[in-house]
């Protein structure tokens, strides 16, 4: 049966009220958002029942809770809170040159351990070097472009589309042939960033702020180190997660993931309870691990993961039908250049789940019939559209807040620590005044041939 | 009139009762949650003080001051001890009603009457600004050539208080552990005048350090690029040592009365809310040619390149670190033409002004 359009109001209804309330009603919206987020997956089930049946709907539901936002929220909640007991310590100055080397290395890093690993790893160092200043916003905002996007590229890890691509057949070290593109856009951004850093230092120096560098040299200390194993861990956890769904052990005759039954057809996958346990016995054991002090000094607080958790459940929710409607649209748009998959994943991408996004465009490309290229199990897709469907996925998460996961994660830790972040849409005027010319840029370069 | 005065004087107490308020409430949040990530306001006191008046004066910018607030509760609010979260944001309530009726009380006052009142918030009169028995601090501009150095001393002679231009950049120095001969005292002039030089050796004060400018060197290794990144804490060389001259004219600012000589010291202390007093020394150019040319025995080509050098580079100088433009009369006291009174008539000249506008 084909999905009505109007099915996707809740969502758009939603993704409204993240945008508007905190500018028109703040109070109103940081007290009650979990009644607005209620109240449009509420009517997301009835919408959906109306066309469908309640069974259909609450399968769907259960079948986006157990199969996408639990590990999407477990493992953001366990990277929250592992990297929440690593402290930096020391009077290294959040100035132009160090803010670029702490976003390069935060970029590099995300393709190791994943752009949320790398996110909230990262996120902490960069409010703490810049806490003496006063424009640092937009230190934030091009810390979502890099470290907490486009720099999940390069590896499987890096970002969860990339894994499932990696799943169905897209060899491991295929991404590393994305890293001109990361490069490329690495350098045109740093240069962009360091520009406005640069004046916005300027700024900050003539009104009288200087950091404490009363101490001769620059004491550098890392305590709770020991973390890093848990988060090796987490990531391991991530990767086993996406590996373990093809063997034999964890697949039904039919080839179906087998799993906890939840309801209907709905099953809790093994491979991804299993991922869940890791997880929370990695944050459990770095909490216990760890001195409650590093935690108050890294203002450790559970403000951020709360209201990703809330919003990303009514998102996840309320998003299925635009994501269904995509299946079956995605297919017949007619894309066949690279150009036009970069941007039609991406665009998409920049509101809806990635990982769905990048699947659909992939499944697309497969049935296309092409002869040469990487050989996956959808089909043979040429090396030219796989590269553009994976650097639209990944980097066009940065668009929007609500684009990646650790997007809301890193506004919710800075308008924690006394940095003013942009609204919903004052963040869009960031992201299409200085990425969507920086992806036009990547189409005539890299994707019109 | 004298009830004017008296509401004008009321509501400026409120808005700065206000304003220690909203610093106080961001203090209290920090302190208790011990967090090493910083604050809202994360600079010094005065100063947080100054830009909450300042923006709460300026209709358009008070939405500024409301997100500052906004974000003070965000942080508030992750405070985990239930009594100490709560005595906060009471606190925290009745901060957002003062500022409701604070915005709505001033601007109505605003647009009614008298927005020049304001201003005299922080520019008032010499008498007023040193009428809690301030330290004397003149601060001196000065263009190459125009005997400004002289003139600065001068008046420390005459007013017996102590004279600092390059012995700030030997304390820096001091102070950053930094070796000397890789730095160049980009906020102090190469002595003018062979008998100023002369003098301070007798009085045992040091000559500049700027005699000499040496440049960094350029071709450094990885080793010293890491040691250099250690021992200014990321910064570049020249930020860290403004930063250390700030800080240093500060510590100096609360001891003690002093001429100091450019650095951009009448800017840091405008900032940091002390009072002070600030002149510029100028010259007609080819004055100062033509001084220059005697007192380095040069020939007027070289004098007039080496004149637009140095101007330049103080420029450059003072432009970056203040935002300001180097010379523009709305940045100081007094601007004054040396080259109408002479050396010892610039300082009497100075001196009178400074003694009649303090009676």
């Amino acid at each position: 049966m084909t999905i009505p359009a109007w099915l996707c109001i809740p969502f758009a209804g939603l993704l409204l009220c993240v945008a508007i309330m905190p500018l028109v009603k703040a109070e109103l919206w940081e007290a009650k958002k979990q009644y607005f987020v209620i109240f449009w997956s509420l009517l997301t089930v009835i919408l959906f029942t109306s066309v469908f049946s309640f069974s259909s709907a609450v399968e769907t539901v259960l079948e986006c809770i157990f199969n996408d936002y639990l590990t999407f929220i477990v493992l953001l909640f366990g990277l929250y809170c592992v990297s929440g007991n690593i402290t930096f310590t020391g009077d290294l100055a959040g100035s132009p040159a160090v803010n670029v080397a702490l976003l390069g290395i935060g970029t590099i890093l995300s393709s190791l351990i994943g752009t949320t690993g790398s996110s909230m790893l990262m996120v902490r160092p960069v409010i703490k070097m810049n806490s003496w200043r006063d424009k640092r916003s937009h230190i934030m905002i091009f810390f979502i472009f890099l470290v907490s996007n486009i720099g999940g590229c390069l590896t499987p890890m890096g970002d969860p589309p990339l894994l499932m691509g990696f799943m169905r057949g897209v060899p491991f070290y295929w991404s590393l042939s994305l890293l001109p593109v990361l490069l490329f856009n690495m350098v045109v951004l740093l240069i962009i960033f360091y520009q406005i850093d640069k004046k916005a230092y300027r700024r900050d120096i003539a009104a009288g702020r200087k950091p404490d560098i009363s101490k001769p040299g620059t004491e550098l200390k890392i305590e709770g180190g020991h973390n890093v194993i848990f988060l090796i861990t987490i990531v391991a956890a991530v990767i086993l997660s996406g590996m373990l769904p093809s063997m034999k052990a964890f697949q039904n005759t039919d080839g179906s993931a087998r799993g906890i039954p939840v309801f209907g057809e709905v099953v809790f996958p093994w491979a991804s309870v299993i991922e869940v346990v890791i997880i929370l016995i990695s944050a459990w054991l770095s909490f216990k691990t760890t001195p409650q002090e590093i935690r108050r000094k890294n203002h450790f607080t559970w403000g951020a993961i709360e209201e990703v958790a809330i919003l990303f459940i009514g998102i996840f929710i309320t998003m299925q039908p635009a994501l269904m409607l995509l299946k079956e649209v995605g297919p017949k748009l007619g894309l066949n250049y690279p150009w036009q998959m970069f941007w039609a994943t991406g665009l998409l991408s920049s509101f809806l789940d990635n990982t769905p996004t990048y699947l659909v465009f992939l499944t697309t490309a497969g049935t296309l019939g092409f002869g040469t290229g990487i050989a996956t199990s959808l089909g043979i897709i040429p090396v030219s559209l796989l590269t553009a469907i994976s650097c639209g996925a990944v980097f066009m998460g940065a668009n929007s807040y609500i684009g990646n996961a650790p997007n809301f994660m890193v506004k919710a830790m800075s308008d924690e620590n006394g940095i003013r972040m942009p609204s919903f849409f004052g963040y869009l005027v960031w992201s299409f005044g200085i990425l969507v010319p920086v992806f036009l840029l990547d189409t005539l370069v890299f994707f019109i041939r | 009139m004298a009830g004017k005065e008296e509401m004008n004087h009321s509501e400026t107490s409120t808005l700065q009762s206000f304003a220690e308020r909203v610093y106080n409430l961001d203090e209290k949040v920090y302190k208790i949650l011990g967090s090493g990530l910083g604050r809202v306001y994360n600079f010094d006191r005065p100063l947080a003080i100054r830009h909450i008046i300042e923006k709460m004066t300026i209709p358009e910018d008070e939405h500024i001051i409301r997100a500052e607030i906004a974000l003070i509760g965000n942080m508030a609010r992750t405070i985990e001890d239930h009594d100490a979260r709560r005595e906060v944001m009471e606190e925290y309530d009745k901060v957002i009603k003062q500022f409701h009726e604070e915005s709505i009380s001033y601007n109505l006052n605003v647009l009614n009457e008298d927005k020049e009142r304001l201003n005299e918030l922080f520019a008032n009169n010499m008498k007023e600004r040193f009428k809690d028995g301030s330290h004397l601090i003149i601060c001196i501009s000065r263009t190459f050539g125009s005997a400004g150095n002289n003139i600065g001393l001068n008046i420390a002679d005459k007013l017996h208080i102590n004279y600092y231009d390059s012995e700030i950049f030997k304390a820096v120095i001091k102070r950053m552990e930094a070796e000397k001969d890789q730095l160049e005292d980009e906020g102090g002039f190469e002595d003018e005048d062979p008998e100023l030089i002369n003098r301070r050796m007798m009085e045992k004060l040091p000559c500049s350090d700027a005699a000499a400018p040496v440049f960094e060197d350029e071709k450094r290794s990885l080793r010293s690029k890491i040691r250099k990144l250690n021992r200014y804490h990321g910064l570049p060389t020249r930020d860290a040592l403004f930063f250390n001259t700030a800080d240093l004219i500060l510590d100096l600012a609360k001891k003690q009365d002093f001429v100091v000589m450019g650095r951009c010291a009448g800017h840091i202390l405008t900032n940091n809310g002390i009072p002070h007093i600030s002149i510029f020394i100028n010259a007609p150019f080819e004055t100062r040619v033509r001084r220059m040319m005697e007192v380095d025995h040069v020939d007027y080509k070289t004098a007039k390149a080496n004149l637009r050098r140095v101007d330049t580079k103080h420029a450059d100088y003072y432009n970056y670190y203040t935002g300001k433009k180097w010379g523009e009369f709305n940045n100081y006291d007094l601007f004054i033409n040396s080259a109408s009174y002479g050396i010892e008539g610039s300082a009497d000249f100075i001196l009178n002004m400074i003694k009649s506008s303090m009676q």
